[in-house]
């Protein structure tokens, strides 16, 4: 797991930008729950109330701070800002490998981080609910805390529509994109490349720290905003010079506070 | 796409412009069901931000669709400056002119792709002591945002101020004093001047805590009366001064009591948020930025926001015997009908209802500029931010006659994130609508390259004509009632820096929505959501 390093030496420590996009209900959210609290909800609502969300990554070399940007269901009616894509330099394309169209509507999203996003940005695809097929997620079971003490109801996590429908699936091997097709596709893309399950766990963590090791190193700075900028200072000038910390003003004093 | 019918709405509101997206963060936990419109296919309506790409379809659908926008006469010119040569060290050699201006250099710089570009429509700064600042931190929307530093004000003096070799834009301006050392250390102006100066600013820092120290017959003459009369300031002090109030009247249209709370309101905020500065930009297009976060809070907070769907008409159900709960229906543009119990927009965003119009008319420029004048932006005083922007004013009677309105550039350098390293993004404004005002622009902007020199040259630029507010033309900003279910917002503001009354506005709307269920004074103070920290 990604626990925070805490114990560690310090190692150099950077904010990655992710923005999470798929369609709705593929599971978005639970990934980024499984990955910051290991956690998981059945019945979680469409997604409200998280900005974004924040998880250390240790690698051996550094540390990794995720920025994660939920979409906030934006997506519904083509309304996400541009600043959602501004400087991201790692995206997450979530598809739930038992619906084809979510596939589709995946491929639509990497079309889209192309055309909007930084170039360098590292896209990695998900075919996520493993769980609900026959290849299901059962190794790693073991690690997952099922002891939720919610009511356990086996269901999409939006719309009642999609619940029935896997419930009737769900007895049986309910994958109904293959691994092949998604990995072929995200091999033609350049994209990571991983099928998980947020209930179980299985490959959760995985995704991100490959996502980590991938943002080249030369687009890391210590702190947000550098990534999509050119690097070269011009006569000493860097962004960060003249960044100005609105957080820091209650620290500031207004002594300085007028001319005379 | 779902559908927006399904739902009953408790407020819709039209339009993304900052003051809807405020009212939008404001209600963003007040567990209202909130429906967050636009007609327009990107967020920001007046205060949008857009690449180049991005300008050129905004410039075709303002010119299409004349009166849906405060927007007129929108153009974008492209120059074909001579194809790249191999580079070579820039020469004098003036004779091959390009089609704008004589000195081409041999180092063409280049337009960078259109998304290296966030050129913004309403390009205002925030002072540090805006309340707009203190919102942005309450609702800790200010996470998602981040600010640079704007430096120093300059005044153009139409004749070089310095016999020098080097060009420079510094040889046409005087920086204007921001504080006493400022003015001490200033060596365009004589000591009986600094004299009469301090006396000013000492009376202006004074006034702040008792005010009354002016006499209503004092404020109501023109500013430049007031300083000669009252502190014999000489007249070449009037302009650096009326800079500093930011007004787009000429001096003689500018009030004391417009200029002198203004002036203060500049003075005290520099230094009260760090040393040497006191305004900040918001990166990437100013208040589209913060727009969009207001915009993304209230969808975080269970809103729907839809773009390119618009009110198409607007009718209010009669009073029949019982309550009706959702009383405005709309057809919207996408040809659902949805009910809610409030709606709220701005003139441009809501169908043909009677309310005031706008009352003034600006004409404004954007000009990408290969060069990034790093005269214009010293840091003035040990351990304050480089900045970001600058503000530069140039006198009517530098560039017309005296009468006529004063014209502003504001600079952003490339670390305002609105441009590429090496180049510029100067933002015009002058209160004279139609070519003679652009006619100015243009002046003012050409002025500054030239100083510059040869390597500075417009790469891109668009100009429009704007409608609004001017917060010294006597229009309020207060919300329109139309019925006690349907309000307006007045058009927005064309000043140069974020006026506070609108958070007053915001916050009267969001009362009326809001009601007697929440407490009036936790407007805007909202804790960090699950899993947000600084750690």
């Amino acid at each position: 797991m990604s626990e925070p390093a805490g114990a560690n030496a310090p190692k150099p420590s950077s904010s990655v930008k992710l923005v999470l996009l798929g369609e709705a209900a593929v599971g978005k959210s639970s990934l980024v729950l499984r990955f910051v609290n290991d956690d998981f909800q059945e019945n979680k609502e469409p997604t409200i109330g998280a900005a974004f969300l924040t998880q250390k990554c240790s690698l051996p070399t550094r540390t990794i701070k995720f920025e994660i940007w939920d979409t906030a269901g934006q997506e519904r009616f083509a309304s996400l800002a541009p600043m959602y894509y501004r400087n991201a330099q790692a995206a997450l394309v979530v598809y739930d490998v038992t619906k084809p169209s979510s596939l589709t509507k995946a491929k639509h999203w990497v079309a889209e981080l192309q055309r909007q996003a930084s170039p360098g940005i590292v896209i990695a695809l998900v075919g996520n609910k493993l769980d609900l097929t026959n290849d299901g997620g059962d190794a790693s079971a073991s690690a997952a805390t099922e002891s939720e003490s919610e009511p356990v109801r086996d269901a999409g996590e939006e719309g009642a529509a999609e619940e029935s429908e896997q419930q009737d699936t769900n007895s049986g091997d309910a994958r109904k994109v293959s691994t092949r097709e998604a990995s072929s596709y995200a091999d033609e893309e350049g994209l990571l490349f991983f099928e998980t399950s947020a209930k179980t766990g299985t490959n959760v963590v995985d995704v991100f720290t490959a996502i980590a090791n991938a943002i080249p190193e030369s687009s890391l700075k210590t702190g947000r905003g550098g990534a999509g900028t050119g690097q070269t200072a011009l006569g000493g000038r860097s962004a960060e010079d003249s960044r100005v910390n609105l957080g820091d003003r209650s620290a500031a004093t207004a002594k300085e506070g007028c001319a005379c | 796409m779902e559908s927006l019918a399904d739902t009953t709405w408790d407020v819709i509101i039209a339009g993304t412009g900052l003051s809807q997206s405020l009212l939008a963060l404001a209600l963003s936990r007040s567990g209202k069901k909130v429906l967050h419109l636009d007609q327009n296919p990107h967020y920001g309506g007046p205060d949008a931000a857009f690449s180049l790409e991005e300008a050129h379809e905004w410039v075709t659908s303002v010119n299409q669709h004349p009166g849906r926008s405060p927007f007129e006469d929108a153009k974008i010119f492209t120059y074909q400056h001579p194809p790249e040569s191999p580079r070579s060290p820039p020469s004098q050699n003036d004779s091959e002119g390009s089609e704008r201006m004589a000195g081409t250099p041999d180092i063409r710089p280049k337009l960078a792709a259109s998304r290296a570009y966030t050129l913004s429509l309403s390009p205002y700064f925030l002072y540090t002591r805006s309340a707009l600042i203190s919102i942005l931190i309450s609702s800790k929307v200010y996470r998602q945002l981040e600010f640079v530093a704007l430096g120093s004000w300059w005044i153009h003096t139409g004749v070089p101020t310095a016999e020098s070799d080097d060009l420079a834009a510094t040889n046409i301006f005087h920086r204007v004093p921001g504080n006493r050392e400022d003015v001490f250390a200033d060596n365009h102006i004589s000591m009986k001047s600094k004299r009469t100066l301090m006396r000013f600013l000492r009376h202006i820092s004074k006034s702040e805590d008792d005010n009354g120290s002016d006499t209503a017959e004092e404020l109501s003459a023109p500013f430049g009366k007031y300083l000669s009369t009252k502190f014999s300031v000489p007249d070449d002090l009037l302009h650096a001064l009326h800079s500093l109030s930011l007004s787009q009247g000429s001096a003689q249209d500018t009030l004391a009591e417009y200029a002198v709370p203004r002036v203060q309101r500049h003075l005290s905020s520099i230094g009260s948020m760090g040393p040497g500065f006191g305004g900040v930009v918001s990166k990437y297009g100013g208040a589209s930025e913060i727009l969009q976060v207001a915009c993304r809070a209230c969808a975080v907070g269970g809103g729907a926001v839809a773009l390119a769907i618009g009110v198409q008409s607007l009718k209010e159900i009669e009073a029949t015997a019982e309550k009706e709960e959702y009383p405005v229906e709309l057809e919207l543009t996408s040809g659902e009908s949805v009910r809610s119990k409030f709606v709220i927009g701005s003139l441009w965003d809501l169908p043909s209802q009677s309310q005031p119009l706008p009352s003034a008319r600006v004409a404004r420029s954007i000009t990408v500029v290969s060069s990034s004048f790093t005269s214009l932006f010293p840091i003035t005083t040990e351990g304050a931010p480089l900045p970001a922007s600058t503000v530069l004013m140039f006198p009517g009677d530098t560039l017309s006659h005296p009468q006529s309105p004063p014209v502003y550039l504001q600079i952003h350098s490339s670390d305002t994130g609105d441009c590429p390293r090496q180049q510029s993004v100067i933002y015009g404004s002058v209160a004279l609508s139609g070519p003679e005002g652009h006619t100015l622009l243009e002046c003012a902007v050409d002025r500054l390259l030239h100083a510059e020199g040869p390597q500075a040259m417009v790469l891109w630029s668009m100009r429009y004509t704007q409608s609004g507010r001017l917060s010294n033309d006597g229009s309020s900003a207060t919300i329109h009632k139309h019925s006690p279910h349907v309000y307006s917002f007045p058009p927005s503001s064309l000043d140069l820096t974020w006026e506070d009354e609108v958070i007053d506005m915001v916050k009267q709307a969001w009362t009326k929505i809001v009601g007697d269920e929440v407490d009036h004074d936790d407007f805007m103070i909202f804790d960090d959501r699950e899993g947000t920290s600084d750690d």
